[in-house]
């Protein structure tokens, strides 16, 4: 089966190297034959990382220690879900899960961009060059077929601080996230070097990366949701750099989604986006060569290997030649219009993207930190959590601040009467709102400003909606009964723009739990015997027994907290020590009671000869929040990439698909951009020849 | 003023903004990041200033508080080893033999007065396991509550 492994990823090497060269070689795009073969080539590929991924996943399953990876990462009693997550807990298989994740993705572009005939070639030719570089890896330097030393009985087992629900889809979640990255990053390479530097690459790259945005987006919090029950017991981000290096390609990712809006929309920050493009895609791996240099010093465990090299030169790569092409359409890639009004839609993208992109550029300032001043100052200095707790008060309130008003701003031009309106009764709700929690009792000033900003984006939000379904009213009528509600009405006929309001609501969630965590949470440690009563944070707590269990693969130590509430309400937590027999390693379980108000966790430290049993309590306020905004932000994001029922017309041919920006100058697609009285749903058309023409039909 | 001046203005605001809160928490939070043998080299350099040292718990020498809340241990790097003494929540995998990070303050003497300890997570992509694995089911510096506090 090894040998198999190693032939199927050589297949792959093979096959994606081909694929590269004929697809992003304009003279060899040419040759039909050509083409015919480097699409079967690449389908053979990823057939064959197919292949090498279910045989890795057997030998992980059956516990077949002939594979050295089996060896170092399963073990007889490890639970098959964990033995399967195994898969891409090591270096060579997480390599080898990305590839292939890569490569099927590559085929969907090929797949679903028929239209895109221009761009698709060299944007699959882009992705085949990508897998061909990680198939390299595989094969040369990280072979997860590789064979161990002597048959064994026995492997050394998963780490039991990763045997983990959220450990399962953590590490899948964000390779797809960043193998998604590669797919706008291709796009804008192929619209370069064909020189199309109109927005048609944006039109097919968007869903590509508000799907990496969402996806990348969960698998931050699903590592988060881990370390805040396994690894920090009640603390979830501590600024490590493995941790900021899946946050940078998110935080440019949302910068780079808002750019593509206002390129789109009004044809501005076309040399940012494109910018930012490669600066997601190039973080994506920057975030690799963090864990594989060993550079730097982290909580996680690294291996020094050259692989991390290996993506520094792939880094330089795609700096240097986005920098070429960049620079070849420089004068093409200038904006078209000027900034409207400081009220304008475009002018919150603008702050917005800004706030984005210091907040990245401090994030990535800070990960480098030892690393710049070994260089520049001869001793390695680091900087710590503060800074970037620091910086993330400017940047989050501006990005709070853009979030509020952008619902009640237009493209283009200032708010309409209504929405100036809108406007002073949502900034008005908010510092009312800010008031009445400072007579509460909340003298905190960074929270003051974040519930204010939070309460006035959800009435702007709110009176957006009064507003569009004033405007809607009329057209409304005659519709079915309940979607001629005009709320409803407006929900339904703008989704894609009340979607992304959802997404920014979940943000807003999102940042009152990270503030309410950060500026309430309080914690005090506790020794207690059996029977023993403390009270604390409004609680009444009592220790009612410990308990031992003996389970085949681990022994467990517990003791029961009955907890009553201010308001009557009886819990029990039990926190646990659990003792992992084969690795002989302790971890510390915690016990959570979550409300929408905050958590209530129990941490269980150890007891003594005595009877004494050491316990810290924490209160987190607000954490629901940040767990629901995340939810709300995947959400939000899933409806806006929901596919658009298009409609036929009484005259039986399809319509183009009207959106917001249709009362505007935004085209959707070539045809209609073309034919702008074919973009007003409803509107009668009566299509020209040359219409059928251009549509093909 | 045009739109295009007035955003300019507000992005200095902002752009100052976030540089000033950089220098001011760079300031309140920098840290030497040293191994122990650089620390043993030359400790004057280094006394009173906060440092994060990296180096091998020394077998023998780790003690933890039962609650865990405090350890002593010899920090050891390839010339000789440091005294640390560390108040602070302990990571559970905190053992001999084992590669850490301490951060704290280094004292006259090279003694480290640490407020955290960092193992590494024993995440992905790990090196070897360090050997020197202490005796079956016994709780670094303590004893488990499964042994001691039975129902």
């Amino acid at each position: 089966m090894r040998i198999v492994g190693e032939l199927c990823l050589l297949t792959a090497f093979v096959g994606s190297g081909f694929a590269a060269f004929v697809f992003t070689i304009p003279w060899q795009r040419r040759h039909r034959a050509m083409q015919v073969g480097a699409a079967a080539a690449a389908l053979t590929a990823v057939l064959a990382l197919t292949g090498a991924m279910a045989i890795l996943a057997w030998a992980l399953t059956t516990k077949d220690y002939r594979f050295a990876y089996v060896a170092q990462y399963s073990s007889r009693l490890l639970p098959w879900q964990y033995s399967l997550s195994a898969l891409w807990v090591g270096q060579a298989g997480s390599l080898l899960l990305w590839a292939w994740l890569l490569g099927v993705l590559s085929l969907g572009l090929g797949w679903s961009s028929r239209q895109a005939a221009g761009l698709r070639a060299p944007a699959f030719g882009v992705l085949m060059g990508c897998l061909c570089f990680l198939s390299v890896i595989l094969v040369f330097a990280a072979d997860p077929m590789a064979g161990g030393d002597a048959v064994r009985q026995q492997g050394a087992g998963l780490s039991p601080l990763l045997q983990h629900p959220a450990m399962l889809i953590h590490p899948p979640v964000i390779f797809l996230g960043y193998a998604l990255w590669t797919v706008p990053f291709a796009l804008a390479v192929a619209a370069l070097v064909r020189g199309t530097v109109g927005a048609e690459w944006i039109r097919h790259a968007r869903p590509w990366a508000l799907a990496a945005w969402a996806v990348l987006g969960v698998g931050i919090l699903l590592g988060a949701q881990w370390a805040y029950e396994e690894l920090g017991w009640g603390g979830y981000w501590a600024w490590d750099p493995v941790e900021n290096g899946s946050l940078l390609p998110w935080l440019t990712g949302t910068a780079l989604i808002h750019g593509m809006m206002a390129w789109q929309h009004r044809r501005i920050l076309k040399r940012s986006t494109l910018v930012l493009a490669f600066a997601t895609f190039g973080l994506c791996n920057f975030a690799t060569f963090l864990t594989r240099s060993g550079l730097f010093s982290s909580l996680h465990a690294f291996s020094q290997s050259p692989i991390g090299w290996l993506f520094l030169g792939l880094m330089l790569a795609v700096g240097i030649g986005g920098a070429v092409l960049l620079a070849r359409h420089w004068q093409a890639l200038a904006a078209d219009r000027a900034i409207g009004s400081v009220l304008s839609r475009e002018a919150g993208v603008v702050m917005a993207s800004l706030a984005l992109s210091l907040l990245a550029a401090t994030v990535l300032v800070g990960t480098l930190s030892s690393a710049l001043s070994s260089i520049l100052l001869g001793r390695a200095i680091l900087v710590g959590p503060a800074f970037y707790n620091q910086v993330l008060i400017p940047t989050g309130l501006a990005l709070l601040l853009s979030t509020a008003a952008v619902p009640l701003l237009r493209w283009g031009t200032g708010p309409s009467p209504a929405q100036r309106r809108g406007l002073l009764v949502s900034a008005f709700t908010g510092a009312a709102a800010a008031a009445a929690a400072w007579v509460g009792g909340i003298d905190e000033p960074v929270a003051l400003a974040v519930g204010g900003l939070a309460v006035a984006a959800v009435a702007a939000l709110a009176a957006s909606i009064v507003i569009d379904a004033r405007r809607q009213a009329p057209a409304s009528a005659g519709q079915h009964a309940l979607v001629s509600w005009p709320v409803f009405a407006v929900l339904r006929v703008q989704r894609a723009k009340y979607a992304s309001f959802v997404v920014h609501l979940g943000f807003v969630c999102l940042a009152l739990g990270v503030t309410g965590s950060s500026v309430g949470k309080q914690e005090k440690g506790f020794v207690f015997t059996e029977g023993q009563t403390v009270q604390w944070a409004g609680r009444q707590i009592r220790l009612a027994r410990a308990v031992q269990r003996v389970l085949p693969d681990k022994l467990v130590g517990e003791v029961q907290l009955d907890v009553v509430s201010r308001d009557g309400t009886r819990i029990r937590l039990v926190p646990a020590q659990h003792f992992h027999r084969l690795q002989e390693q302790w971890t510390t379980e915690l016990a959570i009671h979550s409300t929408w108000r905050g958590d209530f966790c129990a941490i269980l430290h150890s007891g003594d000869l005595d009877g004494r049993l050491y316990v810290t309590l924490v209160e987190n306020p607000l954490m629901f929040w940040m767990w629901a905004g995340g939810g709300i932000m995947f959400v939000g994001a899933a409806a806006r990439l929901w596919p658009t029922r298009r409609r036929k017309s009484a005259h039986g041919h399809r319509e183009c698909k009207a959106t917001p920006g249709q009362r505007g100058e935004q085209a959707v697609s070539p045809a209609c951009a073309a034919h702008p009285h074919l973009q007003i749903s409803g509107f009668s058309k009566k299509r020209t020849p040359a219409d059928k023409a251009a549509s093909g039909r | 003023m045009t739109p295009g001046i007035k955003l300019g203005l507000g992005a200095a605001i902002i752009a100052g903004a976030t540089l000033y809160m950089a220098y001011v928490g760079a300031a309140t939070s920098w840290k030497y990041y040293v191994t122990a043998d650089e620390c043993l080299a030359d400790p004057p350099r280094f006394e009173g200033s906060r440092v994060r040292v990296s180096g091998v718990v020394v077998p023998g020498t780790l003690r933890i508080a039962a609650q865990r809340d405090r350890a002593s241990f010899g920090l050891r790097g390839q010339t000789g080893q440091l005294d640390v003494v560390c108040q602070g929540p302990l990571p559970d995998n905190l053992d001999e033999s084992m590669e850490v990070v301490v951060e704290g303050r280094c004292e006259p003497g090279g003694r480290i007065v640490g407020d955290k300890v960092l193992t590494r997570c024993a995440s992905k992509y790990e090196p070897d396991p360090a050997a020197g694995a202490r005796p079956r089911g016994e709780r670094p510096g303590g004893s488990g509550p499964a042994e001691e506090n039975e129902a």
